[in-house]
């Protein structure tokens, strides 16, 4: 995206993309888990640690750490979308982003242009943030919570493409 | 379970700690962090994640940093097909998101997926693939032009008070 600086061809050798393929899906709940990791790919473990860390400061690991289910944390979640007139667009976002509720917020192409994600601990709470949105950006949110989820997975398998 | 037991709570907070992560013995250092038992904090650990509580406990990628140089939602026309339509759609592999929202007025799309490809011209072949799979023929491509925010959920932060107000 245009608010980042281009980033140098990522280049991940045997032993990264190892390091990945476990700990995206799979990150050891243990004493040692960079030990573990780094067992299977044949290193030590604070060459593992070290490769991890190298790779979160190249910007292609975003996080490490557990994923939670919303749900059934009895959270409720949902995705809005809003049509925002180009010289309204970033007084609307200041008013969407300040939400710590919101987690994802992109501008997309067509209309509707703005789409966020919201994650509160009621229905009610996400209505009650959508209402105050609404009202501060004077333009109608519609709301669109999953009605069926079929898939959410975020591990993306690395093949030896390059 | 886990809205009943402070434990749980307690651990769920400490758990979301990202710098954990950065040295050998995250388990460990959560534990010294709320004076437990490292062993516990892994067992519960343990259990949250077989319970669902913790879809994936593991690495983030960027996918635009790690290879995968074209992503976007993409949105389709499904309305009665959309049961069997989500359901091959899931099992694709560049597909990490699926699911079935609302239409509404002048926005007659209803399966809402996430695709990730190589590039501008594996992301059409994909979508190609995936109309001739399931027989939609009526999709759109909302590709992100700004990313205005991209953070984790914070789950029972420490400035609401549970047992609270309500």
């Amino acid at each position: 995206m245009h608010t980042y600086e281009k980033l140098p061809e990522p280049r991940l050798d045997e032993t990264d993309r190892k390091i990945l393929n476990r700990i995206q899906g799979d990150f050891p709940i243990s004493r040692d888990p960079f030990g573990e990791v780094g067992k299977e790919a044949g290193v030590a473990g604070d060459e593992a640690l070290r490769r991890v860390l190298a790779l979160i400061d190249r910007g292609i690991i975003r996080k490490v750490g557990p994923f939670f289910d919303a749900k059934k944390l009895d959270y409720a979640s949902t995705l809005c979308a809003m049509e925002v007139p180009g010289e309204r667009i970033y007084d609307a976002v200041k008013v969407i982003n300040a939400f710590p509720q919101v987690t994802h917020n992109y501008l997309r192409k067509g209309k509707p242009n703005v789409w966020f994600t919201l994650i509160a601990e009621s229905r009610e709470s996400i209505d009650a943030i959508i209402a105050e949105i609404t009202d501060k950006c004077g333009a109608p949110v519609k709301n669109l919570p999953a009605l069926k989820v079929f898939k959410i997975k975020v591990d993306l398998k690395l093949d030896d493409k390059d | 379970m886990i809205k009943t037991d402070a434990r749980y709570i307690e651990l769920i907070r400490v758990l979301q700690i990202e710098e954990l992560y950065l040295e050998r013995d995250p388990f460990g250092s959560a534990a010294k962090l709320r004076g437990w038992d490292p062993d516990e904090v892994i067992e519960l650990t343990r259990a949250l994640k077989e319970a669902g509580a913790i879809r994936r406990f593991g690495a983030a990628l960027t996918p635009r940093n790690s290879g995968f140089k074209s992503n976007a939602m993409v949105v389709w026309e499904a309305g009665k097909m959309a049961e069997d339509a989500g359901g091959v759609m899931a099992k694709h592999p560049r597909i990490s998101h699926c699911y079935i929202r609302p239409s509404f007025e002048g926005f007659p799309y209803d399966l809402y997926t996430m695709i990730h490809a190589d590039d501008p011209g594996h992301l059409e072949s994909i979508i190609k693939e995936l109309s001739m799979l399931t027989g939609l023929s009526s999709w759109r491509a909302l590709n992100s032009l700004i990313e205005f925010k991209k953070t984790s959920p914070v789950y029972f932060p420490l400035t609401h008070s549970l047992d609270g107000e309500k």
